[in-house]
């Protein structure tokens, strides 16, 4: 009985510390359905468009469909925003499915603007995120299975030098990365953040496969051997089918790694046409011209940006949970 | 098969079972007749298979570190000529540079900061979380703390600037309704305000994998560990200073160490609040850095704070070189 109370006690705490950490979260995806009138009246609130929808079906539900007005703001065709104030448009009354239709609209329009503008951030983030992930995997866990599972001159020598690359702080290496990249002609691409992302990924990804790769059963190296396959063969019939899960953490490492990053993406790729989503959040937040200057854009900005890494942490919550934790030694 | 290559069980043909250790040894005895030469050539599809991972760290990670070093030791712009100038670059930011002090002291400012939460909060929440009963209570909680990492760097930056700092953002709702005298607005503006909203950009401090650390840390202590502490009379803060403490005391090393080695660099979030100021009030060595490489356009000089940067993680690495053998073993652990 004791142990009950005391359970619930610690319930409690944790809840609060919980409700802390993520309220800025809840007010970020709140304001994100909130125009900019409401916002202006008073940051913190419910929406009023969702509001109208539960108090326009009381309405319909309690017979009194004559009380569902609304007032309908006069589009802009330049597509910019709102110059006319809410309170001098006149209230009309409209049929309940035109309301609900006009509310649900009113609702999700931060995140059509939003999309609109962040649409190619995200598409170069995916692209650049999900090809660098891949990219590790192959060239790390071939490195590791290498160094799992031979012995040959200079194997110790050359995985110290892959461990002592480690040493190296991204603050040392940010300028003078900048300067080699523009040598290269790299500048402006995806190749700028993809090929760097992958070198610097496929350290911690390397030491990751090969404490995997150790504990792999000889036995099913030798047989693969006796029907008389390579190296390769065998690092792609045995090691690679029986590696998934550790596969799955390495790049889940590497996405967040690569979804986060802000300060390369800034200074190699300073061109709009290759921004990430970390930077055309920067570049957003800057301009204030968020797709109608709608305020909810922002905030609707933010919610789309984190999307792919919810899915990601639903969808594999295990890995993601063991990559978090990997990732976070790469420092 | 065998001849032109050297897997671990080369040997067990003729030596029976042998483990890896056994396999080596064997095999270095028969290096030992043969030519070094012959094995390198014997070897040489491995050493193809390495050649990706070798040419991206030469690309991407050798050179970017050696031009840093040889461009501190000169006056460079980008398309403009560089000129050898010794060690001046280094004597200007150490001695003469009007931001050195200040840039430096809301580093470690900001850094300790981080060191103390980190210490602090993650482990209550990790010992609240692994003292629950259920299992799945446990396991929900753990998951619901690490949502704050799906949201980018750079959005939790914006929407504390916006929701929690912002005119009429959390902080000054509150500070008006409960006429606090605090500054209505402007944290960020403030000179004496913006190192502390900076600092506190993330409370409580409990969001993240911190708590999946600990927590590995705390499901690690043996029972009979619990058994003799409570036998010995110790219970509820007594034994989580005299028993969890200690135990995890290599977690907490090795946030700690973490933690300083990411707050010397970090400059991403006062590049983006602040810029640094009002005046150098948030100045930090990194964005100084970026400022001159990217503003100034002084690449040399920048890539000289880098390498004092390096130099500063670099002593501090070696000083604890032992807590990263203890973060392998955690590795095992999380998994």
């Amino acid at each position: 009985m004791k142990q009950k109370r005391s359970d619930i006690f610690i319930h409690l705490i944790l809840l609060t510390i919980l409700g802390l950490t993520l309220l800025p979260f809840v007010f970020v995806i709140n304001n994100s359905f909130r125009r900019t009138n409401e916002q202006y009246h008073s940051f913190f609130g419910v929406p009023e468009s969702a509001s109208n929808l539960v108090r326009f079906t009381w309405f319909k539900l309690t017979g009194q469909p004559d009380r569902i007005e609304l007032r309908i703001m006069p589009e802009r065709k330049d597509g910019k925003a709102q110059t006319v104030r809410a309170a001098d448009v006149p209230m009309t009354r409209i049929s309940y499915g035109e309301a609900m239709s006009n509310c649900w609209h009113e609702l999700y329009k931060g995140f059509v603007y939003a999309w609109q503008v962040f649409r190619p951030f995200m598409i170069n983030s995916l692209i650049v995120s999900i090809s660098s992930a891949f990219g590790v995997v192959l060239v790390s866990s071939i490195s590791a299975y290498v160094f799992a599972r031979y012995r040959f001159p200079g194997h110790r020598a050359l995985f110290f030098v892959i461990i002592s690359f480690m040493m190296i702080p991204w603050v040392l290496t940010l300028v003078p990365s900048f300067l080699w990249v523009k040598t290269l002609g790299l500048i402006n691409s995806y190749w700028v953040l993809i090929l760097p992302y992958i070198a610097g990924g496929q350290i911690i990804a390397i030491f990751l496969f090969k404490g995997f790769f150790e504990g792999l059963p000889e036995e099913l190296f030798e047989s693969a051997r006796l029907d008389g396959a390579g190296h390769f063969a065998q690092y792609w019939n045995i090691v690679v089918p029986l590696s998934k899960q550790i596969m799955a953490v390495v790049v889940i490492v590497n996405i967040l790694g690569t979804w986060n990053n802000f300060l390369w993406p800034l200074i190699a790729n300073p061109d709009q046409k290759f921004s990430v989503v970390s930077t055309g959040l920067y570049y957003l937040s800057q301009t204030q011209a968020a797709g109608n200057g709608d305020k909810s854009t922002m905030f609707a900005a933010y919610v789309i940006a984190s999307i792919p890494l919810l899915v990601l942490f639903i969808y594999a919550t295990k890995p993601f949970m063991t990559g978090v934790t990997a990732g976070a030694f790469k420092a | 098969m065998t001849e032109s290559s050297t897997p671990l069980s080369d040997t067990t043909d003729a030596t029976g079972p042998g483990g890896p250790v056994l396999a080596y040894t064997t095999l270095r005895e028969t290096a030992r007749s043969r030519s070094l030469i012959d094995h390198i050539a014997a070897s040489a599809s491995l050493y193809a298979m390495l050649i990706p991972t070798f040419l991206l760290l030469a690309l991407f990670c050798l050179v970017p570190f050696v031009i840093a070093i040889w461009r501190s030791f000169q006056e460079y712009e980008v398309g403009g000529t560089a000129k050898f100038v010794g060690l001046a670059n280094y004597r200007e930011y150490l001695f003469h540079d009007y931001t050195f002090l200040q840039s430096f002291g809301n580093m470690i400012f900001l850094t300790l900061f981080a060191v103390i939460c980190v210490m602090i909060v993650p482990l209550i929440v990790a010992k609240l979380i692994f003292s629950l009963t259920s299992e799945r209570a446990s396991y929900i909680y753990r998951i619901l703390f690490l949502i704050p990492i799906i949201v980018p760097n750079v959005a939790i930056f914006l929407i504390w600037r916006g929701v929690i700092y912002g005119d009429d953002g959390l902080l000054n709702l509150v500070s008006r309704a409960l006429h606090l005298p605090l500054p209505a607005h402007g944290w960020f503006s403030t000179p004496s305000t913006v190192l502390w909203a900076i600092a506190f950009i993330g409370f409580p401090f409990a969001g993240g994998i911190n708590i999946l650390i600990y927590y590995a840390g705390l499901t690690s202590i043996p029972d009979s560990v619990h058994e003799a502490a409570e036998l010995d009379g110790a219970i509820g803060l007594r034994k989580f200073f005299t028993i969890d403490v200690p135990m995890v005391m290599s977690q907490i090393k090795l946030l700690v160490m973490l933690t300083i080695i990411g707050g010397v660099q970090a400059f991403e979030g006062v590049y983006i609040l602040t810029g640094g100021g009002p005046g150098f009030r948030s100045l930090v060595p990194g964005l100084w850095m970026y400022d001159n490489a990217f503003k100034f356009q002084r690449m040399g000089y920048a890539c000289a704070i880098g390498v004092i940067l390096f130099l500063l993680i670099l002593a501090l690495t070696i000083f604890n070189m032992r807590y990263f053998r203890s973060a392998e073993q955690l590795q095992g652990q999380t998994r």
